[in-house]
């Protein structure tokens, strides 16, 4: 029962971080119906450079908060520079894009950084706290991080006055105009918001991998089954969908089939939800007229 | 003679190479309800999009004595003009307030825009009763309001209507039409709009234009032009 | 979601075009005959390995170029192949040319039957569905209980065959001919296919799904054939590709390959059949010829590549080809008029 609990928990802990991942990847796909797959690249390589700051002795949260500046500048320069040329194109021609976007992210990192691993360090105290082992301080604390930047993230959306352009943008970028949005400042100031928002991922995930240029593949694929499983369009969606991937994960790697096959396994599953409700458990179907 | 608040000169424009207007004149004075009459695919719409740069056009449009044809749409916008758009384009997952309150995204005072929810929700009680209702669920009839109203949260100096009638019952038609009047007497908005319905926009409208295949074929007081033979014969239907 | 080539050979004056195609095509296979005599034994297996990428480029063609299901996950069905060919050859004593029909049936097979649960699925839920194919097959090629037959990590070694009939061809040499006819083969198959009826199906159902099956068409049973005669030709690729490396093991064919595979039909051009020959040059050649390019970081120089090619040409390579090709024609023409 204890290991259960423990594993129970600790895939919460990892399911925040894919959840915050999850909800950088539905945030570009309402504003610019793509599907970001350097997400995982991009996060990663900010994480690197928080580690760079770090080992030169920049202490962490003054770290923290530069990486994000410069995630979100990485971000809005991506889209300004390199997707915003790209208009008429077709999906796959975009997925292709994608492709080189990770491949260079992750051989620069490679190169610049080499690939031995490395350790990051966590902000949290050591030692267990409230008197229970299951969560470690760090696991904790990195749910609580992916809570602040949760709620932080609902309230610009609902409460501000860029939150609301940025949503009308993705929904309606003709109508925006309208009003006088522009609109593709809100596209790159998305792309912005998502990178710094895989920026804090990565940070908080990496103490418990270990820093290494493949560190976000894995999460990557497991934030896009969540932000699938929550329903593409669905913010909400995509945080529930990522505690209940972490969960799996951790429960279906440690009962059922091992360590291994548990990425393979764990999409599997989510494929299965998928045929039984295609749009994702808040999906809203999409009613296209012929 | 004060300068026009809307002077267009010989405008052409079209989608890729499909030629829509060909050589389009016309001009507005302030506080004046203009309209532009002519069947499908005169050019109406055309006209109203070249004027907002949602397409490029060739030509002079001038907007209090400003060249503007060759601005983005979002700086238009900011120089006072609000346009409703043929389609209503609704931020339909958007609540009504919201969609109310972006109206009013480029204006800085905030006071004034709390206070303008006020008034317009006076003009249009129903959308005060549906406030926080998603927009995509409103009647036509209420969306139509709803973006007349978005348009008018600008606080729009002229205001641009692409075929405010389309699909509405008649009655409601007219309480819109009755609206517009008193938002131009009271408000000094001035009104460029676009219809099908020839008789009521007449009925509303100081001055008049007629367009066919992308020209004006007839232009004159909304009086003269419905006087006119030919536009009831083939307009109006007597 | 589709911006591809028209299957349907567009309709030009006179019979000259065609007659220049097919004296192109000729002339690229004598050449492509010709190949292995004139250059060394390690090129050829370089050439080798291209025709082997361009079946399996043609097989993805067909699902996600001409009826526009994507897979992120055909480097599975390559792997099939692979290894039934490396289990025929190795415990079994079947001679290597007949594993290629062998792997190209059970892929068949296979891909259909993925076909079927499929259906359900489009745009990125399919996308991520057969990138869990592609995934969890080098795992499941690992895995302690299959160890008996697929060689666990370590794999399976198997060796070239020598040239038939006391030929005085190396091995390199009587691969790289056999693999060319077979590339033809699997080429002329393809092309009636797409030309005919179930060519035009597979477009109709990409294009308009709905007015496709209002017109008739059993929009299931041709989405899943698809699925599985593009499963075919990929396992077909795999088993030759096998011989051709003489050795299968499961990290050969990781998720990179199918990614690679996706890259090679966009690069190529897709719906066309001479992109999936020029997506498989790109795909063999790019990575040496990056790796020259910089030592430390080749993948990005690849990266930049690939980038730079969708910004030149969105179309691929097919595509800006042709685009040349029409520009020329026009430009002719309207010399030949105004002259």
């Amino acid at each position: 029962m204890e290991a259960f609990l423990h594993q129970l928990l600790g895939g919460l802990a990892t399911g925040g971080i894919y959840a915050s991942v999850a909800l950088a990847l539905v945030m570009i796909h309402q504003a610019t119906h793509l599907l970001n797959f350097a997400q995982g690249e991009m996060a990663m390589f900010s994480t690197y450079i928080a580690w760079a700051l770090i080992n030169a002795g920049v202490p962490y949260w003054v770290a923290f908060f530069l990486t994000i500046a410069f995630a979100f500048l990485l971000g809005l320069a991506i889209q300004h520079f390199l997707m915003r040329n790209l208009r008429s194109t077709s999906v796959l021609q975009l997925v292709i894009v994608f492709i080189g976007l990770i491949v260079i992210f992750n051989s620069v990192a490679g190169w610049i950084f080499t690939y031995t691993i490395k350790d990051f360090p966590s902000p949290f105290p050591k030692g267990y706290l409230f008197g229970q082992k299951y969560l470690s301080p760090h696991e904790l604390g990195a749910i609580g991080v992916t809570m602040v930047v949760l709620t932080l993230l609902w309230a610009f959306f609902r409460f501000t006055s860029l939150g609301l352009a940025m949503r009308a943008a993705a929904q309606n970028p003709v109508s925006s105009r309208l009003v006088g949005i522009r609109v593709a400042w809100m596209l790159a100031l998305g792309w912005g918001l998502a990178a710094a928002i895989g920026a804090v991922a990565g940070m908080m995930v990496a103490p418990i991998v270990y820093l290494d240029p493949n560190m976000m593949a894995g999460i990557l694929l497991y934030a896009f089954a969540a932000a699938l499983i929550g329903g593409i369009d669905s913010p909400g969606g995509a945080v529930v969908g990522g505690f209940l991937v972490g969960v799996l994960e951790n429960l279906l790697g440690a009962y059922v089939v091992g360590n291994e096959l548990k990425l393979g396994v764990a999409l599997v599953l989510i494929i299965g939800v998928l045929l039984v409700k295609p749009s994702g458990l808040f999906g809203s179907v999409q009613v296209t007229r012929v | 003679m004060s300068t026009p608040l809307l002077e267009v000169v010989d405008l052409h424009a079209g989608y890729g190479l499909t030629r829509v207007l060909h050589g389009i004149s016309f001009s507005m004075e302030e506080g004046s309800i203009t309209t532009l009459l002519g069947a499908n695919g005169a050019g109406k719409t055309t006209t109203l999009r070249a004027l907002c740069a949602m397409i490029r056009p060739q030509g002079e449009v001038r907007f209090r004595g400003e060249r503007v044809d060759s601005r983005a749409t979002e700086d238009i916008v900011r120089l006072g003009i609000g346009h409703v758009p043929e389609g209503r384009g609704t931020f339909v997952h958007l609540s009504t307030e919201e969609n109310l309150r972006l109206g009013a995204y480029v204006r800085k005072d905030r006071a004034a825009v709390e206070q303008d929810f006020d008034r317009i929700y006076g003009y249009f009680p129903r959308l005060a009763e549906r406030r926080r209702q998603q927009a995509g669920t409103l009647s036509g009839g209420e969306q139509q309001m709803l973006a007349v109203s978005r348009a008018l949260m600008l606080r729009p100096r002229l205001l641009l209507l692409d075929e405010p009638s389309f699909g509405l019952a008649p009655l409601i038609v007219r309480e819109l039409f009755e609206i517009l009047r008193t938002i131009n007497q009271k408000e000094g908005v001035s009104i460029l709009l676009i219809e099908q319905n020839a008789a009521m926009a007449l009925d509303l409208a100081d001055q008049a234009y007629l367009i066919e295949t992308g020209r004006v074929v007839l232009s004159g007081s909304a009086a003269e032009v419905r006087n006119n033979d030919a536009v009831r014969a083939s307009y109006l239907g007597y | 979601m589709s911006a591809v080539a028209p299957v349907a050979a567009s309709l030009s004056p006179g019979v000259s075009r065609h007659r220049l195609q097919w004296t192109a095509l000729a002339v690229l296979l004598i050449a492509a005959c010709a190949l292995p005599f004139l250059v060394s034994n390690y090129r050829t297996f370089q050439f080798t390995l291209v025709l082997v990428y361009a079946i399996a480029l043609l097989g993805l063609n067909i699902l996600t170029g001409y009826n526009g299901q994507i897979s992120l996950g055909h480097g599975a069905f390559y792997a099939i192949g692979a290894y039934v060919a490396a289990i025929l050859m190795d415990r079994f004593g079947v001679p290597y040319w007949a594993t290629v029909p062998i792997a190209g049936a059970l892929c068949l097979v296979v891909g259909f039957l993925f076909g079927l649960p499929a259906l359900r699925l489009e745009g990125h839920y399919l996308a991520l569905a057969t990138f869990a194919l592609g995934v969890t097959m080098p795992q499941l090629l690992k895995n302690k209980a299959l160890e008996h037959w697929t060689g666990g990590v370590q794999g399976i070694v198997i060796v070239k065959p020598d040239a038939p009939f006391g030929l005085k061809l190396s091995p390199d040499q009587w691969l790289y001919l056999f693999t060319l006819a077979i590339t033809v083969l699997m080429f002329v198959v393809g092309w009636n296919l797409i030309r005919g009826r179930v060519g035009r199906a597979l477009v109709a159902i990409r294009d308009h799904p709905i007015a496709a099956s209002a017109m008739g068409i059993d929009t299931a049973r041709y989405k899943s054939l698809a699925f599985g005669i593009s499963a075919m030709y990929t396992g077909v690729a795999g088993s030759l590709g096998a011989i051709a490396i003489q050795f299968v093991a499961p990290d050969s064919f990781v998720i990179g390959l199918s990614i690679g595979l996706l890259t090679g039909i966009v690069i190529g051009g897709l719906a066309s059949i001479p992109g999936a020959l020029f997506g498989a040059f790109f795909i063999q050649f790019i990575p040496n010829i990056a790796d020259q390019i910089s030592k430390a970081a080749p993948w990005a120089i690849y990266g930049i590549f690939l980038i730079g090619f969708m910004f030149l040409m969105p179309m691929g390579i097919n595509g800006a080809i042709r685009l040349g090709w029409a520009r020329l024609r026009h430009r002719l023409s309207a010399q030949r008029k105004g002259g």
